[in-house]
């Protein structure tokens, strides 16, 4: 039964004689009824014109009888978003697996030579933003999904202090997404304009299906998408979310409803992106999470994956046997290794 | 005797009584070690000295300052959040109301206390990754360090999560962090929050009679 | 069972307020929160109209349906009732109901606006009958005292109805009625006037 059932059934039952003087022209022949409220209930019920209504009681849309959007809202969490986003986030890993058995990590042969990527502020910023986002995801998924995954489980009572917990912990670490991710962003931008050849990786799908190993920069079209896409989703969940942050400051119910829908469908589009990225940069390329942990990467790992990159590191003579001192010059924030300072 | 009566009772009495003596017993003995008596012939006053060691490090000496940029943000977010959640979030000023002191003062308004805790897990969680992704800090980090961190981050973590106040678990939960923080807190790194006047001050002094500027 | 119902009718109700006031006093309902509203439409114009609303104590609930934590129960009454014990104040009910009943008793910065409290139909909660844990979260609950919802029976004009939907219907049916009859003699008067068939002239 639809959701308004029983109360529609009563309106109408009751206004029955409103729903009988649906014209408001009197026949011309036969005694004419006047109805005493004749567009009163198209009004309540918000067809057509609403009239503006008032009440004495102060508060987010309290003059509002019916709020349609929030029989919207329903429908879209538990008949379409909640499935959704279950059958997409188990079907990523799935697929992530499958490539990754048949596949297998693409291997590194060391070569010894290190070459420096990422200096100490590129691994600060990137790995506090990996950190908010994986609290959040957390924390987010389970408000998200636990009334049908740990209640069965685990029960009300337990369940309980667990959402509001997720709650309390999404609501605070949400500001710090936001600021973690403009940091990222303004380090990472020049990196990741796009170039012709980023597209020509994409449609090679990365060599990932055999052939020839495509052109790329510092950064490969694979890496751009994931990058754009983060801005883009992240800073729609940032704004939905501090929206969500403070109800208070929300004209309306539909404008919060609607945030509660883009932030859910950013969410989870960018976990299930995520998914990719964290296979990629840990079993899937042997040699790459070296180098956001320690700011280096092999020589080899460059040649194999950024062949761009690589020639123009050997153009400016970048590439050196880094010894242990070296390395520790990995610490430099300006993203070169300065000559003459340890 | 359930979990919540012991965390409530008296592991807080033994957490407290720890923590009191435990701090206690190494000031004094810090201070009981005396100072090795300085023959050299006064350059100017050791007091002046000792001011401007406490007060003068708040800054980074001229030269570092481009190279501390991360750990003088973070470290000052953190340190100044966490001083401000610790005494004047309102869940804070009543505690020490009703267990401790007997008597309140005005609490921060909700807002700024979020704020406060906002600046103090950003600050945290840059001073701790730069702790780890820095070759030489990770280099010269040992488990002490790490455990400091952890456990300071797990007791805001748990408040975090117990900010709502209408669940007893999640109180309980960060009552017990805290719990264990305040016995680790005297043997541990965590002691820096007492002892840097201390060395601050001697290492001030040293430098005044010295007449070394820094 | 019973299925347990508020009516108001609109031809009755003459927006004086009184079923608020009467419910926040029964209730000791939260600053800030009113369970019950009433609303007028088109204020001040002709065919001015107005209606006391609460919880409709819908069958198929959207703000049950939305709860990330399943913190509303039906009752054997067809009352939707709310838990606050598991209830964590996210809002997503307030948000889904048609007829914004759920409300927060605070409002602050990140959401925390404390648990949700909404019209119980003056049917307590979870807790013990008649229990001061139940009063003191969900206010008095007059039905295990076999006592109707206080807004209605404070009603002066016998606008708003609570009870049997069955029995109100059949209230309702004979107001109808007899409103018919009487538009019908006025639809009589109006055409011996010789003014029927202006649409100008009725209402
Ligand atoms: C600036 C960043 C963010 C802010 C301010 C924010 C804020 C919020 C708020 C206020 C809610 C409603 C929760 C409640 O009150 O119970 C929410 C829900 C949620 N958030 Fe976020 N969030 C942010 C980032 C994220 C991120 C990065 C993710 C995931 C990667 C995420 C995933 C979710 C999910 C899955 C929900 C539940 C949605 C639903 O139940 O329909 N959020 N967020
Ligand atoms: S709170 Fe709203 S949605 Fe829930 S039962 Fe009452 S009227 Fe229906
Ligand atoms: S505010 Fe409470 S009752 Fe309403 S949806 Fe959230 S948890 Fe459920």
């Amino acid at each position: 039964m639809n959701a308004y059932g029983l109360l529609w059934g009563l309106l109408l039952a009751l206004l029955s004689t409103a729903a009988q003087a649906q014209n408001d022209t009197p026949p011309q022949s036969g005694i004419w009824i006047p109805n005493p409220g004749a567009d009163l209930w198209k009004a309540v019920r918000q067809r057509g014109q609403p009239e503006p209504s008032t009440t004495q009681v102060q508060g987010l849309d309290s003059n509002q009888l019916i709020n349609v959007a929030g029989e919207k809202f329903r429908d879209w969490r538990r008949e379409r978003f909640i499935r959704y986003a279950a059958y997409l986030l188990a079907g990523v890993p799935v697929v992530i697996l499958l490539f990754h058995m048949l596949h297998g990590a693409m291997k590194l042969e060391p070569s010894g030579r290190k070459l420096l990527r990422f200096d100490l502020y590129d691994r600060v910023a990137h790995w506090l933003l990996a950190t908010v986002f994986l609290f959040l995801a957390f924390t987010g998924l389970l408000l998200l999904f636990g009334r049908f995954v740990i209640v069965p489980w685990l029960g009300l009572d337990a369940f309980s202090p667990i959402a509001s917990a997720s709650k309390e912990g999404h609501n605070l670490f949400g500001p710090l997404f936001l600021v973690a991710l403009l940091w990222v962003f303004l380090r990472f931008v020049a990196r990741n304009l796009p170039a012709w050849r980023d597209i020509v990786w994409l449609l090679k799908g990365g060599g990932a299906f055999g052939g020839k190993h495509p052109s790329a920069g510092f950064f490969n079209g694979g890496e751009k998408l994931w990058f754009w896409s983060l801005a883009v989703f992240g800073l729609l969940l940032s704004l939905s979310g501090l929206l969500l942050d403070f109800p208070s400051y929300a004209p309306s119910r539909e404008l919060l409803v609607l945030a509660l829908v883009v932030h859910g469908a950013a969410a989870v589009i960018l976990v299930a992106f995520s998914f990719g990225h964290i296979y990629m940069g840990t079993a899937g390329v042997e040699g790459t999470l070296e180098g956001m942990r320690d700011g280096t990467v092999d020589a080899n790992w460059a040649r194999q994956h950024h062949d761009q990159w690589y020639a123009e590191m050997v153009r400016e003579g970048r590439l050196e046997a880094l010894s242990e001192a070296q390395e520790n010059r990995a610490e430099t924030t300006t993203g070169q290794l300065e000559e003459g300072r340890t | 005797m359930t979990v919540a009566e012991l965390v409530d009772g008296p592991l807080w009495t033994v957490a407290l009584t720890v923590f009191v003596a435990g701090v206690a017993w190494r000031l004094l003995v810090l201070i009981a070690t005396g100072w090795k008596r300085d023959l050299s012939h006064p350059r100017s006053g050791s007091l002046g000295g000792a001011i401007r060691g406490v007060v003068g490090r708040f800054l980074p000496s001229q030269g570092m300052a481009g190279r501390l940029r991360l750990h003088l943000v973070a470290g000052y977010l953190f340190h100044l959040g966490l001083f401000a959640l610790l005494f004047f979030a309102a869940p804070h000023v009543d505690f020490y109301r009703d267990r401790l002191f007997g008597f309140d003062w005005t609490p921060l308004p909700h807002w700024a206390f979020i704020l406060a805790a906002e600046a103090a897990f950003l600050g945290l969680l840059m001073l701790w990754l730069n702790r780890v992704l820095n070759p030489v800090t990770r280099l010269i980090s040992e488990s002490g360090d790490h455990a400091a961190s952890v456990l300071t981050f797990l007791v805001m973590l748990t408040g975090c999560l117990a900010l709502a106040r209408s669940h007893e678990t999640l109180r309980l939960l960060h009552f017990f962090v805290v719990e264990l923080f305040m016995i680790y807190f005297p043997f541990s790194r965590l002691m820096h929050s007492f002892t840097f006047l201390l060395s601050r001050a001697a290492q001030g002094a040293h430098y005044g009679r010295r007449g070394v500027r820094v | 069972m019973a299925r347990l119902k508020f009516y108001c009718d609109a031809e009755r109700c003459i927006e004086c307020n009184g079923c608020i006031t009467a419910c926040k006093n029964e209730n000791d309902v939260p600053w800030g929160v009113n369970r019950r509203r009433v609303v007028t439409i088109k204020d001040g114009e002709q065919g001015e109209r107005s209606l006391s609303v609460a919880c409709m104590h819908c069958s198929d609930a959207p703000c049950a349906a939305v709860c990330p934590v399943d913190c509303f129960y039906t009752t054997e009454d067809g009352l939707v009732l709310h838990d606050k014990d598991i209830c964590i104040g996210c809002g997503y009910c307030f948000y889904a109901c048609p007829f914004g009943a759920p409300q927060f008793p605070q409002d602050g910065a990140f959401a925390s606006r404390g648990k949700m409290d909404k019209c119980t139909f003056c049917a307590g909660g979870p807790e013990e009958n008649g229990s001061s844990a139940e009063y003191k979260k969900y206010g008095r609950n007059r039905l295990a005292e076999g006592k109707l919802p206080l807004c209605a029976e404070m009603c002066a004009t016998k606008a708003l109805l609570a009870g049997d939907a069955n029995v109100l219907a059949d209230i309702y049916r004979e107001r109808v009625i007899y409103r018919a009859s009487s538009s019908l003699r006025r639809g009589v008067d109006l055409q011996k006037q010789n003014l029927g068939g202006n649409p100008g002239a009725g209402s």
